[in-house]
């Protein structure tokens, strides 16, 4: 079961966030920013305080909780897609990157979409449900 | 925000067992490196000489500073899960690409962090001995401790230090 | 949008390995195979196709009319590579023949398959209308709320006005969202021919 999905943009702002099924506590459209934006910082610091010298580290992949799973996945350019799942779903890593498709094609190909800026486009919005409901979400 | 947590918060508050003051000064490079003590056992042969290191002054700076970022995204961490899943307790673990950082909380607030490398299973347990086993019986009932240890003082002794070196360097998938 | 210009988007992103690619206009105007735009780098230049029209424009009319024109230019020299290609390049004289000519031959060249419908209108004589129920240039496209008039495919239709024209049936032609069941993004390309070519339709019979 997938929980919720958030896109972060490299500036560590929320430009996407949904809910797909209850379990989780609802936050406020506030506490979603605030939670992107201490997301974005404490992946950052993650990478950083890696204890195997002399290599470098992503930032924080998987969080794993008593309730749900938090995946991240980053982007070259920076962007972060996240999402929370039922700590028994397998495969999240590839539901991520099929993600990262359709934010390609339904966001970035969009005319009407500004780059960094929160997301309101139908087609993603459709694409997203469905590829959702595609992995049994 | 995580970085400002750990500036603010020194890391002898989480040895304090008050989940969330931050006004417990403490002298700082004393509680770096009785922090990292607890906080920090590494796993793997290269980490443990790390660990072992960490008592030397050469690298006392870079200790202090780690172990301060170490406390804030733990405490960061474990405010947003919190958050999410309405239930106190609830952070586990995280893992990079390159290491995995395992989390408990005891229920007077003392954090336990362990890293290892990413594969390893949840340690959570292990932490939890770590604390009934060594801490409470050679920091908690030491007489010579002092309430609350301010500034890591009764947590850096010989026989934590030795049982806890002992007990993760013996643990299955120490070098596995 | 027609294969050559097409082919043209690609070879603007060659890269070293492949130099040796012969250009545009020293290629062999029948080879289409292996030459079509992938519907990426297509979807990225009518993106910004779009944002360059938007901010030159006042209003939705004023933006479809300016789309119109932008299709307007890929139809005239679409026409003629198309009637080029036909091995037996006869003249369409009559309605329906043109009209059959877009919904097949062009719509084929410009998106790999034929238009879903052909059909007349029903209420008015002089109208036609060319349905595709998955248009490939919208395929990305969503338009916010405040501009739900818009229709992008407004760049078809002044294609399909610019071949219409080419071949001697000037006629009015816009682009509709009419969405059916299983079809949210079908769109309709309505024709409204002039009055003389409905006249000469009737001295042809």
């Amino acid at each position: 079961m997938i929980y919720s999905l958030y896109i972060i943009s490299k500036a560590g702002g929320l430009m996407y966030q949904k809910d797909f099924n209850e379990g989780l506590a609802h936050l406020t459209a506030n506490e979603y920013l605030v939670f992107a934006g201490t997301f974005h910082g404490v992946h950052a610091i993650t990478s950083k305080i890696s204890p195997v010298r002399n290599s470098t580290s992503s930032g924080l992949e998987v969080l794993e909780a008593d309730s749900f799973k938090l995946y991240c996945f980053q982007t070259l350019t920076g962007t972060k897609f996240l999402i929370i799942a039922d700590p028994t779903h397998a495969n999240i890593d590839l539901v991520l990157r099929r993600t990262y498709d359709v934010y390609s094609d339904y966001v970035m190909k969009n005319p009407f979409y500004t780059p960094e800026m929160p997301i309101r486009s139908e087609l993603f919005d459709v694409n997203i449900v469905k590829l959702i409901k595609q992995v049994g979400g | 925000m995580g970085s400002n947590n750990a500036g603010t918060a020194s890391a002898t508050t989480s040895m304090n067992g008050q989940p969330d003051g931050g006004d417990l000064g403490g002298s700082p490079p004393h509680s770096a490196a009785a922090n990292n003590h607890l906080a920090s056992h590494h796993s793997t042969t290269s980490q443990l000489t790390s660990a072992t290191s960490m008592f030397s002054d050469s690298r006392l700076v870079n200790i202090e500073e780690e172990s301060k970022l170490v406390y804030g995204v733990v405490r960061t961490l474990r405010n947003l899960v919190n958050k999410l899943s309405g239930n106190q307790d609830g952070f586990i673990s995280y893992r990079t690409s390159n290491y995995k950082l395992h989390y408990y909380e005891t229920q007077t607030g003392l954090k336990f962090v362990i890293n290892t490398d990413p594969s390893t299973e949840s340690l959570r347990p292990v932490l939890r001995q770590i604390y009934t086993n060594f801490f409470v019986e050679y920091v908690v009932k030491n007489p010579l401790a002092p309430v609350g240890h301010p500034g890591g003082e009764g947590v850096n002794n010989e026989y934590f230090k030795a049982a806890v070196d002992k007990f993760v360097k013996n643990l299955s998938f120490f070098d596995s | 949008m027609s294969q050559a210009s097409r082919a043209s988007v690609m070879s603007s992103a060659t890269d070293i390995r492949s130099i040796k690619r012969v250009s545009i206009v020293d290629r062999n105007l029948n080879k289409t195979r292996g030459l079509e735009v992938g519907i990426g780098a297509f979807a990225f230049l009518f993106s910004e196709m779009l944002q360059y029209a938007q901010k030159r424009v006042h209003g939705i009319q004023d933006l479809e009319r300016k789309l119109n024109d932008f299709g307007y230019r890929v139809g005239t020299r679409l026409l003629e590579l198309t009637v080029w290609r036909e091995k037996n390049n006869k003249r369409e004289t009559r309605v329906l023949g043109i009209l059959y000519f877009i919904h097949t031959t062009v719509w084929k060249t410009l998106f790999g398959k034929q238009a879903d419908s052909l059909e007349k209108s029903t209420e008015h004589e002089d109208e036609y209308m060319i349905s595709d129920n998955d248009p490939l240039i919208s395929k990305y496209i969503s338009v916010p709320k405040e501009l739900s008039q818009l229709n992008c495919n407004a760049f078809l239709a002044g294609i399909v006005e610019a071949i219409l024209d080419g071949a001697q049936f000037p006629s009015r032609v816009t682009a509709h969202s009419l969405p059916q069941d299983g079809f949210p993004l079908r769109t309709t390309i309505l024709i409204q021919l002039d009055k003389e070519i409905l006249q000469r339709e009737e001295q042809l019979k």
